[in-house]
C-alpha cells in the first residue's frame, strides 16, 4: 500500500504537488492520470525518496521508502525509460540491481525473459528502441519480485502489442494482490487497465474514485434524435417522463437506449430522420475535469508574456 | 483477489554495504569507458616513462654537471604525470555518467541511503585506481630502468624508488577520489573534468606566478602539486612538500571537497 498524507512539493514559488492525501489499495490497479505537468512523476520520485517533500509524507507499506533494508524487494519501479546507463547491456543493467540488493541473480534471467529482452540482453542499452527501453525499465521494476510496483508512464513508446502487454502485466500483478500504480496522461489507456482512478491536475486531487463511479459520474451518454416533426416527438418523450434536452434541431434523450427510444416513437406513428446513441468519451470527461489545469498553464504563460 | 503477497514484508536478509559494493564493481566493469581509460592509463604511464628514460639515459649519465644536473630519480615515474589525466576522467565518469544519463535515479532508488552509494563507488574507484596505479608504475620502472642501467645509472626498487610506486597508486587514487567529490558538486562530466583539470594542471602551474612567498606556498600546496616527492623518487622541483606531509596535504583537501559533496548530496533531489 501508498500512502500520501498532505504531500506537497515546491519548487521556488512555483507549486508542483499541492496537498496531495490517497491511498493506493493491493489488489488492484490504480491509475494515476492527469495532463503533462500535473505533479505524476513529482510525486512518484517523491514515493521513491529521490525528492524530498516540501511538507506531507508519502509511504509505503507503512513506512519511508528510504528506510527499507532492501528496497526493490519490497518497491520495483519504472522511472524514466532513460534512467538507464546507455553503455551498458540490458543484462548487465540488471546485474548491478539485483547485486545491490541480495536478489539471486536467476531473476535477471527470468525478468529478461518475462518482458521478451531475452535475445537482445547482451546488447547496450542506448541501441534499444523506447518500446524496448520501456520494457528494460519494467524487467528492473520486476526484479525484486516487489508486492507494490510503480510504473511511470508505462506505455510510451509502445506499440500497440507492447501496449497490450503491459495492460495484461498490470492487471495480473493486480490479481497476485500486490498494489499497482500506473501513471499516465491518456484516459483511454486508463480505461482499459484500471480498477481505481486517482485524476490530479495543478498538483491537486480532481477525483479519487473507482472507473466505474468515475464513468458514471463524468462520461454521460444520451439518444440523438431528429424529427421533422420535432415538437411532437418532444413532447412524446416528456410524456413518457424522460429526461429530455433540446439542442437545436436535434433532441437528446436520457435514461433509455436508442432502440428504446425508436420504437417509442414509431408506436406514436411519428417520423425519424435520425436515431444516435451518442456517447461522450472518458476521454472528454478527463479533458473536461482537467480543462481548468490545462488552462492555468496557457494563462499563465499570458501573463508572463504581459 | 488476494491479499498474499502484499501482506509480505521482505523476511529476506537486508542489503549491506557488501552487496552495494559489488553492485558498483559491476557498474564500473559494465560501461567500455572504463577499459579504454585504464588501459589508456597503463599504456601512457609505462610507455612514457620507458620512453622518456630511453630518450634521457645517456644525457643522464653524462657527468658534466652544466649539461645534466637532474637526477634519473626524477624520470622513473615520468609517465604517471600524464596517466593522473586518466585517473580523473575514471574518478569522474563514476559519478557524472550516471548524473548524465539519469541512472542516478535508479541507483537512489536501489539504494536509498546515498551516502553508502558513494562510499562503496569510492572504494571500487580508489582500490582500483590504487592497484593499476602500482602496476603501471612498476611497469613504467622495469621498461624505464632497463634504459638507465644500459646507461650506468640505474635505481634499485627499494628506498625512495620503491616509495614513488605505491606512492603512485596512493596519488592517483586521491585524485580520483577528487574527481568524484567535484563530478558530485557539479554533475556534469565535461564541466567536472575540466576543473579537476585546470586545477591539476594550469592553475597549480600558474600560481607559481603569483610574488614572494605567499605564491611558493600555494604553489606548493595545490592538489596537483602537493604530492609530488611521493611519486618520484627526486621531485623535479626542489621545494615540494615531503612525500607524506605532502600526501597529507592533499588528503585532506580532498577531505574537504568530499564532505562538502556529502553534505549536499544528503539535500539535494537525485
Amino acid at each position: 500500500m501508498i500512502r500520501a498524507q498532505g504531500l506537497t512539493k515546491t519548487y521556488g514559488d512555483r507549486t508542483a504537488v499541492d496537498g496531495l492525501d490517497f491511498r493506493v489499495e493491493p489488489g488492484r490497479v490504480t491509475g494515476f492520470l492527469g495532463p503533462n505537468g500535473a505533479g505524476k512523476s513529482t510525486t512518484m520520485r517523491m514515493a521513491l525518496g529521490l525528492d524530498a517533500p516540501t511538507s506531507g509524507s508519502v509511504t509505503v507499506n507503512g513506512h519511508r521508502y528510504g528506510t527499507s533494508p532492501a528496497p526493490l524487494r519490497e518497491v520495483g519501479a519504472l522511472l524514466e525509460a532513460h534512467a538507464i546507463h546507455p553503455g551498458r547491456s540490458a543484462r548487465d543493467h540488471l546485474r548491478w540491481m539485483a547485486a545491490s540488493n541480495g536478489i539471486a541473480t536467476t531473476r535477471v534471467g527470468e525478468v529478461l525473459e518475462q518482458v521478451g529482452l531475452d535475445s537482445v540482453a547482451g546488447q547496450r542499452a542506448g541501441r534499444f528502441s523506447l518500446g524496448m527501453g520501456q520494457r528494460l525499465g519494467i524487467a528492473s521494476a520486476l526484479l525484486g519480485d516487489p508486492p507494490v510496483v510503480i510504473l511511470d508512464e508505462p506505455v510510451n513508446g509502445l506499440d500497440p502489442e507492447g501496449i497490450r502487454w503491459v495492460r495484461q502485466l498490470a492487471r495480473g500483478l493486480a490479481d497476485e494482490g500486490r498494489t499497482v500504480f500506473v501513471s499516465s496522461h491518456l484516459m483511454s489507456e486508463m480505461a482499459l487497465m484500471a480498477d481505481h482512478l486517482i485524476v490530479i491536475g495543478r498538483g491537486r486531487i480532481l477525483a479519487d474514485c473507482s472507473l466505474q463511479q468515475f464513468m458514471a459520474d463524468h462520461a454521460a451518454s444520451y439518444v440523438r434524435v431528429r424529427s421533422p416533426q420535432s415538437t411532437d416527438v418532444e413532447a412524446l418523450l416528456v410524456g413518457r417522463g424522460l429526461d429530455v434536452d433540446r439542442v437545436g434541431d436535434e433532441i437528446r434523450v436520457q435514461g433509455l437506449d436508442a432502440a428504446a427510444v425508436g420504437e417509442l416513437i414509431g408506436s406514436g406513428g411519428l417520423l425519424l430522420h435520425e436515431l444516435t446513441l451518442v456517447s461522450s468519451s472518458l476521454e472528454d470527461a478527463f479533458m473536461a475535469l482537467t480543462a481548468d489545469s490545462v488552462e492555468y498553464h496557457a494563462t499563465a504563460g499570458e501573463e508572463a508574456r504581459r | 483477489m488476494s491479499a498474499q503477497v502484499a501482506d509480505i514484508t521482505p523476511a529476506v536478509r537486508p542489503a549491506g554495504f557488501g552487496d552495494v559494493l559489488r553492485a558498483e564493481w559491476v557498474k564500473l566493469w559494465t560501461v567500455r569507458s572504463t577499459w579504454w581509460t585504464v588501459a589508456a592509463l597503463v599504456v601512457l604511464g609505462a610507455g612514457l616513462t620507458t620512453l622518456i628514460c630511453w630518450g634521457n639515459a645517456d644525457w643522464l649519465a653524462d657527468e658534466d654537471p652544466s649539461r645534466g644536473g637532474e637526477s634519473p630519480g626524477s624520470f622513473i615515474t615520468w609517465g604517471m604525470m600524464i596517466a593522473q589525466v586518466c585517473a580523473i576522467v575514471v574518478g569522474t565518469l563514476a559519478v557524472t555518467s550516471e548524473y548524465g544519463t539519469g541512472m542516478i535515479r535508479t541507483t537512489f532508488a536501489a539504494v536509498p541511503r546515498r551516502g553508502v552509494v558513494v562510499c562503496a563507488k569510492a572504494v571500487v574507484v580508489c582500490g582500483v585506481l590504487l592497484v593499476v596505479g602500482t602496476v603501471t608504475a612498476l611497469l613504467g620502472y622495469v621498461g624505464g630502468n632497463y634504459f638507465l642501467d644500459r646507461a650506468g645509472v640505474g635505481m634499485a626498487l627499494e628506498g625512495d624508488v620503491a616509495r614513488s610506486m605505491y606512492g603512485s597508486g596512493l596519488y592517483l587514487a586521491a585524485l580520483g577520489l577528487l574527481a568524484m567529490a567535484v563530478g558530485l558538486l557539479v554533475r556534469h562530466t565535461a564541466a567536472a573534468i575540466s576543473i579537476v583539470l585546470a586545477t591539476v594542471f594550469v592553475i597549480g602551474t600558474m600560481v607559481i606566478l603569483i610574488p614572494g612567498e605567499l605564491g611558493e606556498w600555494i604553489t606548493k600546496l595545490m592538489p596537483g602539486n602537493a604530492a609530488s616527492s611521493l611519486v618520484a623518487p627526486v621531485s623535479f622541483n626542489p621545494d615540494s612538500l615531503g612525500a607524506w606531509s605532502g600526501f597529507g596535504v592533499l588528503m585532506a583537501e580532498v577531505g574537504v571537497l568530499c564532505a562538502l559533496a556529502w553534505w549536499l548530496l544528503e539535500r539535494r533531489d537525485a
